[in-house]
């Protein structure tokens, strides 16, 4: 009796330990089998000094791959041909990456829930269905089907697939990355398509700005006037990518000049996910004519959401045809940013609106047929089955017309379920940008360049070049559809396919530059060329600020070193600020200020417009900032149906050429005010907010690197494995430094004919918390300090200087 | 002086156990471990036995690691780290009690059939 008793006791306490409990909808992971330290979680505290085997043994290996860890722990690949090395790419960055590689496929593709369970109110389950009818995997299944069509990327991707699953097929649960243990799952297999999700996970951050339903609403509430003076297409804050007035020599495609129709209707939506506004890039590059030693120079820092395990990993790729060293994007091959012995290239984002909705005509409430030109079409189903742990599935149907999905309907976000939208987004084409980098990383000049871009379709990019032969360049690369004025600024009416797409702009006729006479190049997002350009260009933003201080500095500089890029890269003047914090402070009369008004009054009015970390003035402007917009824009907040905030810069025009425009009075009070009252008022909330802020932290000072506290979060945002770090600038200042987006990789390339370069991103290249190489370049990067990229030509070149040496061997 | 060489022989067969099978080996060990040498006191022995092991390599490991991830995930249990070496080693002790319990139980039973 006993020993049954005692045996049950066991058996149960075993089971009890050896699986996850949801309690209070937190999952605790296995408690035996995660805190078990020959095989749990503890297994993930790495020694101080890191081991790197000598030698791993993998099937399929045509040749011999070595690789050497350099002391930053990136790895340089010297394969002696094309499979073995994308082979070992995959090995290698799962070997850091897994976990981040998988999650980000599972969100992007929908299918968070399988691993997470609905989340709190659904939401986790929500964002699923999102991704799924916004038709994410209908845009990789076509990338794939083109990738399939090109023998040479098909067969990088199942390369690299191959190695990732090597690597996943070695593990055991004790090798587990951390978050798969606290989480209590496993890794799927990798594979070519999840490749292409990857892809279209950029494509989604990138290239999904749009604000056609927002500007249709707009429209019919507030008339074409409105528009007009709210929302132009070109602002005067740009200094355009491409001067080329008159330059323009093609002739450009014209296409069917019927007036396209709009819906005239209020489009009930919820509020809809629009990117957010303030991320953007900078890349420039600088001829030889400006540089101290006459090679060219080129420079970029991407800004995107910074997290850990970091967005980017750092790989020099080795092999006959190949020697290139920069950041690939982990779960996806080749390398995005970087440079090889003959060119360098960098990358920001395009901002064009490549993004349609079209009003459907159903047949009757069945759906199953829709009108176009006068004809009934069939409507397509997709059935979305999503997995949802510790549920049963969600089914989900998905309607599909010739124009794409239809993601909002009376099953999903509508507030109306008369009307219905489909989707049209480029990046639901065919295309395989992979090539482009394939291209890229084994280009020798600009001609190669060229080439290597025409595979590049979306997410339209901005790419800089430079060449160790003296060339700099930019293109702006991407499948741009010819538009009639004003065409993709609103939703249009579906019925009629003149209303679509009819021609894209040819690839030559795409905005471009080689050696202009001003000796640089650059881009920030803004607006990309001069009026004279043939084609009518539109987005949800242009930015207007990093843009013209980045090219005032270029401009007046000369014998330009890499320490000045290193600074400019880090520069936090607030061109922003310069140009708008004088009018606003002539609205406020410091005689009727109280005292901490005052002293905010008067630190602004001798702060030198640097967002650095320890400028007191920045608080006070941004806190400012942050309450002026909110209630400039209160008309544009209406909860079903989706608006949108005009820019910063257009607002800043307003106050000061339109003060008093309806929109500054603000609908919470009986008054009727104007720019003037508002700004007195948002001043003496900021101020409110400043010392609130200084109350609670039990600071005598606000100072804005602790005030702004950017924050490097955990992809799953597990606060633990996050840090905060005291960090300058701010959106709309080069050091594009936010609370949690920023320059994700920080790189300046000297075109020397032995090249150097430097580079440093907020974290390191291993994805596990347990490592010391998790964040160890997070210091350097809050500090403005890089580090030298080791460019080797043979495995030896290192010697000395490096953390080890692993050879891969097939038996 | 038989409780103690119980504890080790246990402590050393969940070692080896581990090496090469899933954490509830342990369990094995400590019945084994109680079957084999019953002590009187197999409970505590299995229990002090996986305890002090799993403490000890716990604070090994943590020992070398120039990070803080074991106070990381003390805080996503809302505990300190020595809390989660305790949690740890108490969880470990209580399979190896109960298992070694088992053992030593199965043995008397069997005995009564002979």
């Amino acid at each position: 009796m006993k020993f049954i008793l005692s045996f049950v006791i066991t058996i149960s306490l075993i089971y009890a330990l050896n699986r996850s409990w949801v309690i209070e909808g937190n999952r605790i992971p296995p408690l035996g089998k995660f805190l078990d330290p020959t095989q749990g979680f503890w297994q993930s505290a790495e020694s101080s000094d890191v081991k790197i085997d000598d030698a791993i043994q993998l099937p399929g290996l045509k040749g011999k791959v070595t690789i050497v860890y350099d002391s930053l722990l990136i790895p340089h690949i010297f394969a002696e041909n094309d499979d073995d090395l994308y082979l070992a790419q995959g090995y290698i960055t799962a070997m850091h990456r897994l976990w981040q590689m998988e999650i980000q496929i599972l969100s992007t593709s929908g299918r968070l829930s399988s691993i997470l369970g609905p989340g709190k109110d659904s939401v986790l389950l929500n964002r699923d269905r999102n991704q799924r009818r916004l038709g994410l995997m209908f845009a990789a299944k076509n990338a794939l089907k083109s990738i399939e069509q090109d023998s040479v990327t098909i067969k990088m991707l199942r390369q690299y697939t191959k190695g990732v699953n090597h690597y996943i097929h070695s593990l055991q649960y004790k090798h587990l990355p951390l978050e798969y243990k606290l989480m209590d799952y496993e890794p799927e297999d990798w594979s070519p398509l999840k490749c292409a999700i990857l892809i279209k996970s950029m494509a989604q951050t990138l290239n999904m700005g749009d604000k056609d339903i927002q500007m249709t609403n707009v429209l019919h509430l507030f008339g074409a006037d409105i528009v007009e003076l709210l929302y132009p297409d070109n602002e005067p804050g740009a200094d355009p990518i491409v001067d080329n007035a008159g330059g323009w020599s093609f002739s450009p495609v014209k296409i069917d000049s019927t007036p396209f129709a709009l819906p005239n209707e209020i489009i009930k939506v919820a509020q809809l996910n629009t990117p957010d506004p303030t991320i953007g890039s900078n890349n420039w590059a600088v001829s030889g004519t400006k540089t101290a030693s006459q090679a060219p120079i080129l420079c970029n820092d991407p800004h995107l959401d910074i997290y850990l395990p970091s967005i980017w990993y750092a790989v020099q790729l080795h092999a006959p045809g190949i020697n290139t060293i920069g950041v690939s994007l982990p779960g996806a091959p080749n390398v995005v940013i970087g440079f090889n012995d003959s060119i360098a290239w960098g990358i920001t984002n395009a901002q064009r609106d490549l993004i349609d909705w079209y009003k459907i005509t159903f047949n009757d409430e069945s759906k199953s047929q829709y009108l176009l030109d006068s004809t009934w079409q069939v409507v397509k189903r997709e059935i979305e089955k999503i997995e949802v742990r510790d549920h049963e599935p969600f089914y989900d149907t998905v309607l599909y017309t010739h124009w794409g999905p239809i993601p909002y309907d009376e099953h999903y976000n509508a507030r109306s379920n008369k009307s219905n939208y489909a989707f049209r987004w480029v990046s639901h084409d065919e295309s395989n940008e992979i090539l482009t980098f394939y291209k890229l990383n084994r280009a020798r000049n600009h001609e190669d360049y060229m080439k290597a871009l025409n595979h590049f379709n979306a997410p339209a990019q901005n790419f800089a070049f430079a060449s160790v032969s003296g060339d700099i360049a930019i293109r702006i690369q991407g499948k741009f559809p010819v538009r009639r004025k004003y065409e993709g600024k609103f939703a249009l009416d579906g019925s009629r396919s003149t209303n679509g797409w009819q021609a894209f702009i040819p690839f030559e006729q795409n905005v471009m530059i080689k050696n202009p006479e001003r000796g640089f190049i650059s881009s920030a997002n803004q607006y990309p060329a001069d009026p004279t350009y043939p084609y009518y260009i539109t987005a949800t933003n242009f930015e207007c600020y990093r843009n013209r201080r980045i090219n005032d500095v270029l401009r007046n500089a000369s014998e330009i070193t890499i320490q000045d890029m290193m600074n400019l890269q880090n520069d936090n003047f607030n061109l922003k600020a310069y140009e708008s914090l004088p009018l606003f402070l002539s609205h406020l009369d410091s005689t009727r200020l109280d005292t901490s008004q005052l002293n905010a009054f008067n630190i602004l009015k001798s702060w030198d417009y640097f967002n650095n970390v320890d400028s007191k003035g920045a608080v006070y402007y941004e806190a400012w900032w942050d309450n002026l917009m909110p209630m400039i824009w209160d008309e544009m907040d209406r909860g079903d149906t989706a608006l949108y905030i005009p820019t910063t810069f257009n607002t800043i025009k307003l106050i000061r050429e339109h003060p008093e425009l309806s929109f500054f009075d603000f609908k919470k009070t009986p008054e009727k005010e104007t720019a003037h009252d508002l700004l007195k008022l948002a001043f003496e909330l900021a101020v409110e907010d400043v010392e609130k802020w200084k109350e609670d932290q039990k600071q005598p000072t606000a100072e804005w690197g602790n005030y702004k506290d950017t924050y490097i979060h955990h992809l799953a945002n597990l606060e633990p494995f996050s840090y905060h770090v005291l960090h300058g600038g701010n959106h709309d200042i080069i050091n594009a430094s936010g609370r949690i987006h920023g320059p994700s990789w920080r790189m300046i390339v000297s075109l020397e004919r032995n090249i150097k370069a430097f580079g440093v991103y907020p974290g390191g290249q291993s994805g596990n918390p347990g490592s010391k190489y998790y964040n160890n370049m997070l210091d350097r990067w809050t500090h403005g300090q890089y580090y030298p990229l080791e460019f080797l030509h043979k495995p030896d070149d290192l010697a000395g200087k490096m953390l080890g040496v692993c050879t891969f061997n097939t038996q | 002086m038989k409780f103690i060489f119980q504890i080790l022989v246990i402590a050393l067969l969940a070692y080896l156990f581990e090496l090469v099978f899933p954490w509830w080996s342990i369990a094995l060990a400590a019945a084994i471990g109680g079957y084999w040498l019953r002590s009187g006191k197999s409970f505590l022995a299995g229990f002090l036995a996986i305890s002090i092991l799993w403490a000890f390599i716990a604070w090994r490991i943590d020992a070398n690691n120039p990070t803080h991830l074991t106070d990381q995930v003390a805080t996503l249990f809302h505990i300190n780290k020595s809390s989660l070496t305790g949690l740890t080693a108490l969880i470990g002790g209580l399979t190896g009690g109960f298992a070694a319990m088992t053992g030593a139980y199965l043995r008397k039973k069997k005995r009564r059939h002979y």
